[in-house]
């Protein structure tokens, strides 16, 4: 039998008495059991609620149910008094969230949602067959427990259960509490729609439309029934409760920007909206406490991050020890900053660790009373269940937990858990237990001794022990003794081997040669008293099997019981609820009798606080705050490239005061109180825009599973904690347009961003920006390169052409359709369509296309769909052909955002010249280059310089490739791209001439906030230094358990690629990754 | 300008083939015939000190003679710079150029033969001389490149390459400059090898193994095929292994994290072959190790992204000058950002580890003097003295700046065309906007 098994069996409910309430339909089976069923609990502390707590009171239980509670009430006399002087009795726990997978098998052949991602009218109370084991659960105290549905994006109606024996019978407290959803989907769950986390959404903001819409339609044709019936759906009736907000929502989260993600979902919908946090809501408090929602917290700690070799320290991020020490503080956090919030055992594993990790929590600061109220009251006004749990009071549910003093110290056990009247009792651990000193007194057996010592020891639930023939010292001891004595000792005293203990059987064996006789000799006692509190009184009997096969009896005796294994009660257990019980954790009372056994572990070890504050966004280059926005200040000295009309100037003077430019010239006069700032030398620049992006987002970059996606959106997923966002301001790029992939002809909406690091994804949107939408053609799109070899339509530029065409006209009709009943109000209501919409906005001209496009033949093919039906291309991306038709280009009105360089990656680019962006410019095309790479953004001012290499534009013209040009593209160019009065200060300052290579970016400023400085990058890259040398001292004097070379604390969302995969020129990148690192790369 | 496009133009309509994806059009320069002088230029010999006003001399593919105001000999061509620059050919140490053509074109791809173990194989002989990429390439003065076989764990030998010739054995400078090994990541600890396995070879389970055991089967069939030829039968891998083990053949090791360098270092101690780093990235950390076994490391690239979210945002662009500070042996290889088509950026990304602080002419020796020196080609290229190639080229300025542009460049004192698919393309579309204009 293995150890764990053994572990496992240790765990004994000594009773389990069922004491449910008596009425059901069940037919009782001869011979009828009835248990008697009332019970005075009487001599307790009894902690009423987080508030109120009653001494030597009296719990009155009396079928599944709390009679009556108080002191000094008189004990019935049908009742069983159980004496629990010294116990304290808490409300039970509610673990708020556990996750269990539903057969959608069963909405075959019924009226369900085109989607199977999406399932709303699945019940856990319809299917609640496999439920996991409760038995963990009861042990950490918990009573009841919220089970939701494991899959999906909008998932099903979640159950409250209790943590008791039975059927749903008798478990089930309340169904359909609420409804779950996820704003994401698991990486590399490709297949159908949604393949990403932008799909996610975009499906359950469909979802809840259509829910709105059967609403309404069904009112119409209640209202007049000469209208046709619409399609019966119930997944879309089973939403109404939460389109009216009258069931609660929980969505799922996997760090701080998905709770607010939540949130704006929730506010567009009006929805009743908890959140399932992840651990992580301390890096965004503020803005988390603002949404004034409640949350359901795990309590799942992250692992130490791996520092015990210098190499594998290599890899830790300052953020991933931040982490660490800062999580354990998240729930004190969160209190602090006023948010309600209950727990959940999610993510713990079996949940054994709950209580533990509950106490870690209190240690670092969370107040006993909101932990036991998060525990309780919480959960049960969450789930709309306050008249049966959440306190103790009579006409609730008999459910609570006894525990042998304050439930926060260290060393308190839940001695017994009540669900609705049924009582689990728990020993403690066998194999605790089992740890002490025994001698066994042996019947003599010719030349083996007569007596024995056992020091039997236990960690980790695991037992190790020593045998002597002489007594062994108690632990501690054996260091006293000399150099002689321990070599005689250790001959004396033998290793034992395979100690085990199986419930009251204690088996081990040992070598017996040191002693004179070779071979095994095995030791079994059964342990008939472990209970018993008396020293020196006979505990066992036992058998010694020698080397020989004779045996000896042992009769066995406990010549010392483990300290804190004594049941006797403390004398004055400090009083719950009060906010300072954590601050000086429970004085563990000296056991009279025992003063060996003081108790170390719980001794008043003085907790460690987080070692730093947040930073925005949390670890290295994070900052306090956003840097604050300069008052009216004077550049002086400077050389200006304007990007305007007055060209580039030497000598001269750029004047910002908050956040605009004010003047820019070369004899601006200096308006009094004016911050001088010579820049002697410098050049200053706009802003470097980059009109083709993947960075900061990880909303997954292309949602690739169908040829139309226009309705998901990049700005559902800005990841304002990505790192490039500060790489790239250090290269000078302040704005850049962050695109869906090129996986499909009509892609997902795009969304301009500011690099505002520090701030959050809201923050970052450049919200002036108007709207646009990927669109996409050749290879891509009619998949040529993918491996599955596609087979979606199409897959001909032939193909693309006519969907082009055809989703057009489908826009159209939409559009009439909606004005027709905006107009007349009659009929039934039409359903909006999101994709439709913005569709219509595109051949409305209202969203800006941005086009992947190589070849020429495909790039005028699109040009003359949109001018038949009068839209004008946003710009075209790539265009790596579009110098052959940039006449045609200049006619539509196009405008070019190219790579300055590339070619070659792919066959359609085999003829992409660096000469195109000059060709395209002389035709009078406005031409950009962009990055579409985190890293070449990073230095975007050399690829400029391409256009004067390659084709001889003038330097100035150049340098507007990738400054006014792409905010003309953009469509902002009225707001950036140029250094004129009244626009953004957004600007650079070079040490040089920026078109050259030797060039550095010195200072990167937005809205006239310096996000990026290298003096300032200097004391920030120092401090990140001082902050993980300190960290990872931390984690090497904690002594906690580290995590493994292969284990990665990621959440999610990082798993998500910032690239487009569908480029051909990232598989290759990628695979080189593969090559150089050994391991297969995320892309 | 003006001139200089009808120039091209003509170039271009003197070539009547079509583009195609089988040849480029650029005829290989002639073998040279009468000594060449460049005269009143300014000669960055790279080796010693620049020469202003200089005069350079090749005769037979090899410089003869280089100073100031020389008179050029009898009966050579002479050529006035008018002030221009002459610069050794630039040399990439890490590419696949004429391995593949198209990179996501399985069709055009031979950089990496299958399995874990091709230390037999050898680049040279699969470079296709008429790439397009190689006229490219060239163009921005990459008169020299490494083409290095990829994948598995030992890829095979890397060559040295002209970038101008009419088959790859005309191109060949070096046949077998390294064999290229992938240090695997985040596999099993470094043992010592007395822990048996002869069966190592092709142990997927432990690359580290797999390539132990290639070393040593390698040596007992050499042995084994010596004392008894007929009972040890042929293998192509091991017999190729025999000028690794030699010490002929050196190893470019593909290493980024400390763990890898120390241990692709400790490897090569073992086995008593001299090792060159590909990558190294985390190398300033392993400092005296490197430079107490005098392993020079090819980093690739500059342009790069830190790999680490909490390192410095320069820290790629940092690298060469760390490197250079603590007396490690390195050069600059564009290789992985600006991947095989793009080799031509080779200079602009030394130009970076200059901006954040390698002094420039240490970032110019970085991509000529240094990697001649790390391969084993010094005595060739990689610098302008007398018995040297001449491989060079002349430009309006600093290559290392963008802007400058290349006007002549030799290999081997043969005349190198540089237009490429690219001018060509160029010239052909501004031919079409100038009808339309004429038509206006």
């Amino acid at each position: 039998m293995s150890r764990s098994v053994l572990v496992l069996t240790a765990l004994i409910v000594l009773i389990s008495g069922s004491v449910k309430a008596d009425e059901t339909s069940v037919p009782q089976q001869p011979l009828r059991s009835n248990p008697p069923a009332v019970f005075a609990l009487t001599g307790a502390r009894v902690v009423i609620s987080p508030e109120k707590t009653l001494e030597q009171a009296t719990v009155i239980v009396r079928h599944g149910t709390i009679e009556a509670i108080g002191t000094g009430i008189p004990v019935p006399a049908d009742a069983q008094e159980i004496s629990l002087a010294g116990k304290t009795i808490y409300p039970g726990f509610i673990d708020a969230y556990a996750e269990q997978s539903l057969s959608s098998e069963r909405l075959n052949g019924t009226a369900r949602y085109w989607n199977g991602q999406v399932t709303p009218q699945l019940s856990v109370a319809d299917q609640a067959v496999s439920l996991p084991d409760t038995t963990a659960l009861r042990r950490q105290g918990i009573v009841a427990r919220l089970i939701a549905p494991a899959d999906g994006v909008i998932r099903g109606r979640s159950a409250l259960v209790t943590t008791g024996n039975g059927e749903l019978n008798t478990t089930l407290l309340s169904r359909d509490v609420a409804q779950h959803l996820l704003l994401t989907v698991p990486r590399r769950s490709r297949g159908g729609f949604p393949g990403s986390p932008m799909g996610a959404v975009s499906l359950a903001r469909q979802a809840l439309l259509d829910a709105q819409w059967y609403r309404d339609a069904q009112r119409a044709i209640q209202t007049d029934g000469s209208l046709p019936a619409i399609e019966q759906n119930d997944a879309l009736a089973s939403l109404q409760p939460v389109i009216s907000g009258r069931m609660p929502v929980i969505v799922s989260t996997s760090n701080e920007q998905f709770v607010l993600r939540a949130e704006q979902f929730a506010a567009e919908f009006g929805l009743s909206l908890i959140v399932l946090g992840n651990g992580r809501e301390y890096r965004r408090l503020s803005e988390v406490a603002a949404i004034k929602r409640p949350l359901i917290l795990p309590l799942a700690f992250p692992k130490a991050p791996p520092v015990a070799t210098p190499e594998s320290t290599q890899d830790v991020t300052l953020e991933s020890l931040m982490h660490w020490d800062i999580a354990p503080e998240n729930p004190a956090r969160l209190d602090a900053a006023g948010v309600r919030f209950a727990f959940t055992t999610d993510r713990l594993g079996s949940g054994t660790d709950f209580l533990k990790a509950l106490r870690k929590a209190v240690a670092r600061g969370l107040s006993p009373t909101t932990a036991l109220r998060s525990l309780t009251m919480t959960p049960a006004e969450l789930f709309g269940v306050s008249e049966q749990l959440g306190t103790l009071e009579s006409g609730k549910l008999a459910s609570f937990v006894i525990t042998d003093g304050d439930l926060f110290a260290e060393k308190t056990k839940v001695l017994e858990t009540w669900v609705s009247g049924e009582r689990f009792e728990y020993s403690p651990s066998a194999a605790r237990e089992a740890a002490g000193h025994y001698e066994l007194q042996l019947t003599q057996a010719a030349q083996f001794p007569n007596r024995l010592y056992l020091d039997i020891r236990e960690s980790d639930g695991r037992l190790r022990g020593q045998v002597s023939r002489l007594p062994i010292p108690k632990s501690g001891a054996a260091a006293a003794g000399d150099a002689a004595k321990a070599a005689d000792k250790q001959k004396e005293i033998l290793e034992l081997k395979n100690v085990r203990i199986s419930d009251t059987l204690l088996t081990a064996s040992f070598e017996g040669k040191e002693w004179g006789f070779e071979g095994t000799v095995r030791v079994s006692v059964t342990l008939t008293e472990v209970d018993a509190a008396v020293k020196d009184r006979p505990t066992g009997i036992g058998t010694v099997v020698w080397i020989d096969g004779s045996a000896s009896t042992a009769v066995v005796v406990r010549v010392d019981q483990v300290a804190a294994e004594n049941p006797t009660p403390p004398a004055e257990a400090p009083p719950t609820g009060t906010a300072d019980a954590a601050e000086k954790p429970a004085a563990e009372p000296a056991v009279a009798g025992q003063p060996e056994k003081a108790a170390p572990k719980t001794e008043n070890k003085p907790i460690a606080k987080a070692s730093f504050d947040v930073n925005y966004p949390l670890g290295a280059f994070g900052r306090p705050a956003i840097p604050a926005a300069a008052k009216l200040t004077a550049f002086v000295h400077a050389t200006i490239w304007t990007c305007g009309p007055a060209g580039i100037l030497e000598d001269a003077t750029l004047i910002i005061d908050n956040g605009v430019i004010t003047a820019v010239g070369k004899d601006v006069a200096i308006p009094a109180g004016a911050e001088v700032v010579d820049v002697r030398g410098m050049h200053l620049t706009p802003g470097i825009i980059d009109c083709h992006s993947h960075m900061a987002t990880d909303g997954g970059v292309n949602e690739a599973t169908q040829a139309i996606t226009c309705e998901v959106r990049v700005g559902d997923f800005v990841d304002a904690n990505d790192i490039t966002i500060y790489r790239q301001l250090a290269g000078g790029v302040t704005a850049a347009n962050i695109l869906h992939g090129s996986a499909n002809p009509i892609g997902g909406q795009n969304q301009v961003i500011k690099l505002r690091w520090g701030m959050d994804g809201e923050g970052l949107k450049f919200s002036e920006a108007p709207p646009g939408v990927k669109f996409a053609l050749g290879e891509n799109v009619k998949q040529s390169n993918r491996m599955d070899g596609g087979g979606r339509y199409p897959t001909t530029r032939m193909g693309v052409e006519q969907l082009f065409r055809d989703t057009f006209e489908a826009a159209r009709d939409y559009a009439r359709r909606m004005d027709n009943w905006q107009k007349t109000r009659r009929g039934i209501p039409p359903r909006r369509d999101l994709e439709m919409e913005a569709l219509v906005e595109i051949v409305q001209g209202k969203r800006w296309i941005h086009c992947h496009s190589y070849r020429q033949d495909e790039i005028l093919a699109l040009l003359r769909v949109l001018e038949e039906y009068g839209i004008t291309v946003g710009t075209l991306q790539h265009i790596l052909e579009g110098y052959k038709v940039a006449d045609e280009l200049a006619k539509h009105g196009a405008m070019a955002s190219a790579f300055s360089d590339w070619w070659a990656y792919k066959f359609e680019v085999y003829d992409a010249i660096p000469h195109a962006g000059a060709l395209m410019h002389q035709q009078g095309v406005v031409v950009s280059f962009n990055s579409d790479d985190g890293e070449l953004a990073r230095h975007l001012n050399q690829e400029a310089a391409k256009a004067v290499k390659y084709g001889g534009v003038p330097r100035e013209d150049a340098l507007k490739f990738v400054t006014l040009n792409p905010a003309k593209q953009l469509r902002i160019d009225h707001l950036v791209g140029s250094l004129e009065t009244g626009k953004q200060a957004d600007f650079v300052v070079w040490n040089g001439d920026p078109m050259s290579n030797f060039t550095r970016c010195e200072q990167t400023w937005v809205d006239g906030r310096r996000y990026f400085h290298r003096e300032e990058d200097d004391q920030l890259r120092q401090t990140a230094r001082q902050k993980r040398n300190t960290l990872i001292q931390k984690v090497l004097s904690s002594g906690e358990e580290m995590r493994g070379a292969g284990e990665r604390d990621a959440e999610a969302s990082e798993l998500w690629p910032r690239i487009d995969e569908y480029c051909a020129h990232f598989r290759h990148q990628a695979e080189l990754q593969k090559v150089r690192s050994g391991t297969e790369t995320e892309k | 300008m003006l001139h200089r496009i009808s120039l091209i133009l003509c170039v271009f309509l003197g070539q009547t083939t079509l583009t195609t994806l089988t040849a480029s059009d650029q005829i290989p320069g002639a073998p040279q015939k009468r000594p060449i002088a460049l005269v009143n230029g300014v000669i960055h010999t790279v080796s010693g000190a620049v020469i202003p006003e200089g005069t350079l001399i090749f005769a037979e593919g090899r410089i003869t003679e280089m100073g100031t105001r020389m008179a050029p000999p009898s009966g050579a061509d002479v050529v006035d710079l008018q002030g221009k620059h002459v610069y050794p050919g630039l040399i990439e140490s890490h590419s696949q150029l004429g391995l593949q053509e198209i990179s996501s074109t399985r069709s055009t791809i031979d950089s990496s033969e299958g399995g874990l173990l091709n230390p037999n194989v050898s680049a040279n002989v699969s470079v296709n001389p008429d790439s397009e990429l190689i006229p490219v390439t060239r163009a921005n003065g990459v008169l020299i490149a490494v083409s290095a076989p990829s994948g598995g764990l030992v890829s095979g030998r890397a060559s040295v390459m002209q970038m101008d010739g009419w088959t790859w054995e005309a191109m060949t400078l070096k046949p077998a400059a390294a064999l290229v090994v992938n240090w695997p990541s985040g596999g099993p600890s470094f043992r010592s090898p007395a822990a048996g396995a002869d069966n190592a070879a092709e142990n997927r389970e432990d690359p580290v193994q797999s390539l132990r055991g290639l070393f040593r089967q390698a040596k007992q069939y050499l042995k084994a095929r010596q004392a008894n030829p007929s009972g040890q039968q042929f293998d192509s891998r091991l017999a190729s292994m025999e000028p690794v083990l030699n010490g002929q053949i050196p190893l470019m090791i593909s290493a980024d994290d400390v763990s890898q360098i120390q241990a692709a270092v400790a490897f090569g101690v073992e086995q008593k072959i001299k090792v060159i780093l590909f990558g190294g990235y985390d190398a300033e950390q392993c400092a005296e190790l490197l430079k107490r076994y005098d392993v020079p490391v090819i980093i690739s690239a500059i342009h790069r992204d830190p790999r680490r979210d909490h390192e410095d945002y320069d820290s790629a662009f940092t690298l060469p000058e760390r490197l250079r500070r603590a007396g490690i042996r390195f050069c600059i290889s564009g290789s992985g950002r600006a991947e095989t088509w793009n080799t031509r950026n080779l200079p602009y990304q030394a130009a970076t580890a200059a901006a954040y602080g390698l002094p420039r002419d240490e970032a110019l020796r970085a991509i000529t003097l240094y990697p001649a020196q790390i391969l084993g080609v010094a005595d060739r290229v990689g610098s302008l003295d007398a018995g040297r190639d001449a491989t060079l080229f002349v430009s309006t300025g600093d290559p290392l700046e963008t802007e400058t542009q290349i006007t002549h460049a030799w290999i081997q004192g043969r005349k190198v065309d540089l237009t490429s698919r690219h001018t060509q393309l160029n010239a052909k579309y501004l031919e079409k906007y100038r009808q339309l204009a004429e038509g206006r």
